[in-house]
């Protein structure tokens, strides 16, 4: 096959399935509770016990905290990534907190938190071990 | 002898098929409302991962052609291209993917490469796509030496695999649950591989079977896909990223990282490169084995029965 054919192919194929995906409604990004937060920190963690679950109320990202530790789980296109907060380097955004991981295959995230809720989500960290 | 004999590209040639079973696949989801789930950045993620495969066979190719064109000048036999040698090389191709995929599970250098292929949580026709960008670093081409030494030609070596890629491409679904009992004995099916995408304790490293499932029957790696116990798929570690090289290179990154570390001994060094992947100095980690034994240690009644000694 021609290598001009092929990357038109190619570059045209992404790019119609691509719309298609996004058209139909699938790009929308999966939203937190309590509860769906619990059983995603558990399928990425099982035989974890998690203690207590702060969602933020944008349902993007949810605080957690288990017997291995804190840890975040957050919303990952349909799905959800987690990792814990051990070693994390955490700071203050505008409109939320950044955490970036010492993880090149999870670079870090930036939560939506209102002012109280940032404040909440700090003395929490803190209070497990973590820098906020 | 049969020096120079050309093959057509059998992965390039099926790009249209790709493109026109996934828009078919998209549309039965659609309509049946199940079968399987996409989204777009992981389906754009895994298309992109596709592509770069593709140039860097185009880009590297020469590496593994050099290396098997060299074997194939000192080696005496040559088993012609008879539709009997054709299907011979096949099979034999397949007993090497096996293998080939075996140790990319069970390797760490070799999982670097393949781990990409396990990184989305979905499993559509996209993910099959989903493939590597440094398998020319790996050397695994060393595996397809005995073939070529055995009399057949490199470029029907080569043929046979890209022929074996485009038999795994449709396994890659949610949209067909079990074909005839026959069928599923033998050949590898969209039921065995959901199992081996699976990062449920009970599915890690099994069905590594290409085309043909009989060699995980063979070499004890086989686990049925269990209706109580549905395939969860992605990483044991899941990655939160949809960039493409950082998908490409993380566990290259990794490998990096922990080889480097302060106060290691060059043999814990090279184990952080070459031990199964999960392995750690420190026992912080867990391999297949740990996980599996964590999960019986929570979940007993598990014992025995398929992946975990059954």
């Amino acid at each position: 096959m021609p290598l001009e054919l092929l990357l038109v192919l190619v570059a045209g194929g992404i790019a119609a399935i691509a719309a298609i995906l996004h058209l139909t409604g699938r790009s929308a990004r999966t939203v937190l509770t309590a509860e769906s937060a619990k059983r995603a920190w558990l399928r990425h963690c099982p035989g974890d016990t998690v203690h207590h679950v702060l969602p933020a109320a944008t349902g993007q990202a949810a605080l957690i905290s288990a017997h291995s530790g804190a840890g975040l789980v957050w919303a990952f296109g349909a799905d959800t990534a987690a990792r814990p907060l051990h070693g994390a380097a955490i700071s203050e955004r505008s409109g939320g907190l950044h955490i970036r991981f010492n993880d090149f295959s999870a670079p870090g995230v930036s939560v939506g938190l209102s002012g109280a809720e940032r404040a909440r989500w700090q003395t929490v960290i803190a209070g497990s071990g973590g820098t906020a | 002898m049969s020096g120079d004999l050309t093959y057509p590209d059998a992965t390039q040639l099926a790009v249209p098929f790709f493109i026109a079973a996934i828009l078919a696949e998209l549309l039965w989801i659609a309509l049946k409302k199940r079968g399987g789930r996409y989204e777009t950045r992981d389906a754009v993620t895994s298309l992109i991962m596709g592509a770069g495969s593709v140039a860097e066979g185009l880009l590297l190719g020469f590496i593994a052609w050099g290396f098997l064109m060299m074997l194939w000048q000192i080696t005496p036999l040559d088993m012609g291209t008879s539709l009997w040698a054709v299907l011979a090389c096949f099979v034999l191709d397949d007993l090497r993917y096996y293998w080939v995929h075996r140790l990319g599970h069970r390797v760490r250098w070799v999982w670097a490469s393949h781990v990409n292929h396990h990184s989305s949580q979905h499993y559509n026709l996209t993910t099959a796509l989903r493939q590597t960008w440094t398998g020319t670093f790996t050397f695994m081409m060393v595996v397809k030496a005995p073939m070529v030494l055995l009399g057949f030609h490199p470029a029907l070596v080569l043929f046979c695999g890209g022929l074996n890629l485009i038999y795994q491409f449709w396994i890659h679904t949610e949209a067909i649950d079990r074909l005839p009992r026959w069928f599923e004995a033998v050949m590898n099916t969209p039921s065995h591989h959901r199992a081996h995408h699976g990062r449920n304790a009970r599915y890690l490293d099994c069905n590594y079977a290409g085309v043909f499932i009989v060699w995980d029957k063979m070499f004890g790696t086989f686990v049925p896909e269990q209706d109580h116990d549905r395939p969860d798929f992605g990483l044991v570690h899941n990655i939160a990223t949809f960039n493409p090289l950082r998908v490409a290179f993380h566990e290259w990154a990794g490998i990096f990282k922990d080889m480097t570390q302060p106060g290691l001994t060059w043999k814990q060094r090279l184990l952080y490169a070459f031990a199964p992947p999960g392995y750690s100095h420190d026992g912080s980690r867990e391999t297949t084995a740990g996980i599996k034994a964590g999960h019986l240690a929570r979940h007993p009644e598990d014992a025995g029965t398929p992946g975990f000694g059954g």
